[in-house]
């Protein structure tokens, strides 16, 4: 039976990446004691989620939206610019570990467009000059 | 000229300091059949996209026995042009509070849990503080405003998963497992989070049962048709002038006066080449169809649906295969990949449709692709792949002499 506090998986793998910026291997070494259940079964759940990472991730994750709002607000354009100023493409992080960059679908922002995330801050109506200037201040 | 009609929207409210909940204060005089009474007589229907009548849902959690019963807060807004959940959740906070509070109540739920997703980082900070005052002012814990009822909340994040706003890939995602969905029957009434009773609602669904507690079922039953009563929040994006979430009276004006009137109309002369008009998972309308009352039945009729309220406008110089690409990136990336129709039918229409780039459609691909979609219809587990050929489907249907190669129409 679940009770009802402070042991929801998602929650506490939430709390540790909020501490470690990822969920390293003895965090789920741990998880999976308290839970009981195999390494490999709370592994693979947290590898579901998008938002969970269980490698080291850049300082800042860049999100963008490129889902249709936001595309009518030409966020491919804002997109090829980041891509291009960071030179990496959806997925990748940085050799400085600095960014990571990922296209999202939508962030709810959508009136908005375009909009990106630098870790828990949101950026909207964008343009490539703004969103590079934004970034370039990024240390 | 279409106004807004302002009841759900309203000054900010997050410190329960300076609210006395009149909703729940309300309901805590009542017994719970009345109070389901009261919900079932305002017809409200579910506002997270399925349009279940609330008041039933209610009714059947209220007569469930189980050692447990839980009540789900689905704040996981992630339909692509949706984000009226967010204006509730951020302006609306205790509202929203206070329609869950008035749910656990009726039905007798030991804990509720608010599943949000995870990149409303706003929002969740927001919550917590709420949550944290209304334990402090005796809104949440034991005996809640000086009654017998107790009870609490636990904020949950989500980690950016669409299909986690389906209510059984939701509880999945609550137990710790991947969130994928589970095939009903049991419904998550009867069977939801650990096998216990658990009743899902919408934000805006539980928001609306705060304020026709307050303001009671007949105010609320003035306002809009015979089948779809009260007001619905619009989320208007895309092509217009004035995007943004306004609240409209069902059945008081057309999409393409909510366009007009509340959007100022289409953005840079453009004209509207389309409307998506109930979040991205809704039928298409072109422009000659928006003349339909803005309501259930008006959108089904215009053969659509109302979906989420997130109506998304297209304007005329917008690129079709552009937009098909990342429609069909959204249902490839977000399938959880469950079942084979989707998780391979929505692949495949990405390669078909990104393969196409600034070329036109081959006949046979249109067909291949609509058979995809078929199959996801009839076969998929959950609403994702059901609906995926729905904008799909409907943007090369309608827009078939400007898509396929020497089409002749
Ligand atoms: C793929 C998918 C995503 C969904 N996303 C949401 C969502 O973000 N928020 C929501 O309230 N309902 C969502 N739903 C609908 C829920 O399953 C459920 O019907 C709803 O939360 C019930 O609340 P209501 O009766 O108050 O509308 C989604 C359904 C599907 C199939
Ligand atoms: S239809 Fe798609 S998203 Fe829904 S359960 Fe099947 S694979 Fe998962
Ligand atoms: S489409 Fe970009 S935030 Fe919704």
């Amino acid at each position: 039976m679940l009770q009802q506090d402070n042991d929801i998986l998602l929650e506490m793998a939430h709390d540790i990446q909020d501490t470690y910026g990822y969920i390293p291997e003895r965090e789920i070494t741990q998880l999976a004691e308290k839970f009981s259940e195999p390494r490999a079964k709370i592994y693979g759940a947290l590898e579901f989620y998008s938002m969970l990472y269980t490698e080291p991730t850049g300082k800042y994750i860049v999100r963008i939206c490129d889902s249709i709002s936001c595309f009518l607000h030409d966020s491919d354009e804002v997109l090829e610019a980041v891509q291009d100023y960071l030179e990496l493409e959806s997925g990748e992080t940085s050799d400085d570990k600095l960014f990571t960059l990922e296209v999202v679908e939508c962030l709810g922002h959508c009136g908005e467009g375009p909009v990106m995330m630098v870790n828990d801050r949101m950026y909207t109506e964008l343009t490539s000059g703004r969103a590079i200037e934004i970034l370039s201040e990024c240390q | 000229m279409v106004q807004e009609r302002k009841f759900l929207k309203g000054p900010r409210l997050r410190n329960p300091a300076d609210y006395d909940f009149p909703g729940l204060q309300r309901a805590l005089k009542m017994e719970p059949e009345e109070v389901i009474q009261e919900i079932s007589e305002s017809k409200l229907l579910g506002r997270g996209g399925a349009g279940f009548p609330t008041g039933t849902k209610w009714d059947m959690a209220f007569k469930e026995e189980g050692e447990f019963k839980y009540i789900i807060c689905n704040a996981d807004e992630g339909e692509p042009g949706t984000f009226k959940d967010r204006y509730l959740l951020d302006e609306r906070t205790l509202k929203v509070l206070e329609g869950m509070l008035i749910g656990a109540y009726v039905i007798d739920a030991d804990y509720g849990y608010i599943y949000i997703r995870g990149e409303y980082f706003k929002s969740i900070k927001i919550l917590q503080e709420a949550l944290e005052e209304a334990r402090e002012a005796g809104i949440l814990g034991e005996n809640i405003l000086g009654s017998d009822f107790s009870f609490d909340i636990k904020l949950v994040r989500g980690a950016g998963c669409y299909v986690c706003g389906d209510e059984t890939s939701l509880l999945n995602s609550l137990e710790g497992m991947r969130g994928q969905s589970r095939t009903k029957p049991p419904y998550p009434i009867s069977k939801g989070l650990c096998g216990c009773p658990t009743l899902v609602n919408n934000v805006e669904s539980l928001a609306c049962v705060a304020e026709i507690l307050h303001q009671g079922a007949s105010e609320f039953a003035t306002m809009g048709t015979e089948d779809s009563k009260g007001t619905k929040l619009v989320c208007l994006s895309g092509d217009v002038n004035y995007p943004g979430v306004y609240e409209v009276e069902f059945g008081s004006s057309t999409l393409q006066e909510i366009i007009t009137d509340l959007g100022g109309g289409p953005r840079k002369s453009h004209d509207i080449k389309f409307v998506i008009p109930g979040g991205l998972s809704t039928r298409i309308l072109t422009r000659d169809k928006l003349d339909y009352k803005y309501s259930y039945e008006g959108l089904e009729e215009a053969g659509s649906s109302l979906g989420s309220g997130g109506v998304m406008v297209v304007g005329s110089e917008q690129d079709l295969t552009a937009i098909l690409t990342r429609i069909a990136r959204f249902y490839m990336d977000e399938s959880c990949g469950t079942c084979f129709p989707c998780r391979e039918g929505n692949q495949q229409i990405y390669k078909i449709i990104s393969r196409v780039g600034k070329g036109k459609f081959t006949v046979n691909q249109l067909e291949i692709i609509e058979d995809l979609g078929n199959a996801m219809a009839e076969a998929a587990r959950c609403g994702l792949g059901q609906s995926a050929q729905y904008p799909t489907g409907t943007i090369l249907a309608e827009f078939k002499e400007e898509l396929v190669e020497g089409a002749v129409y």
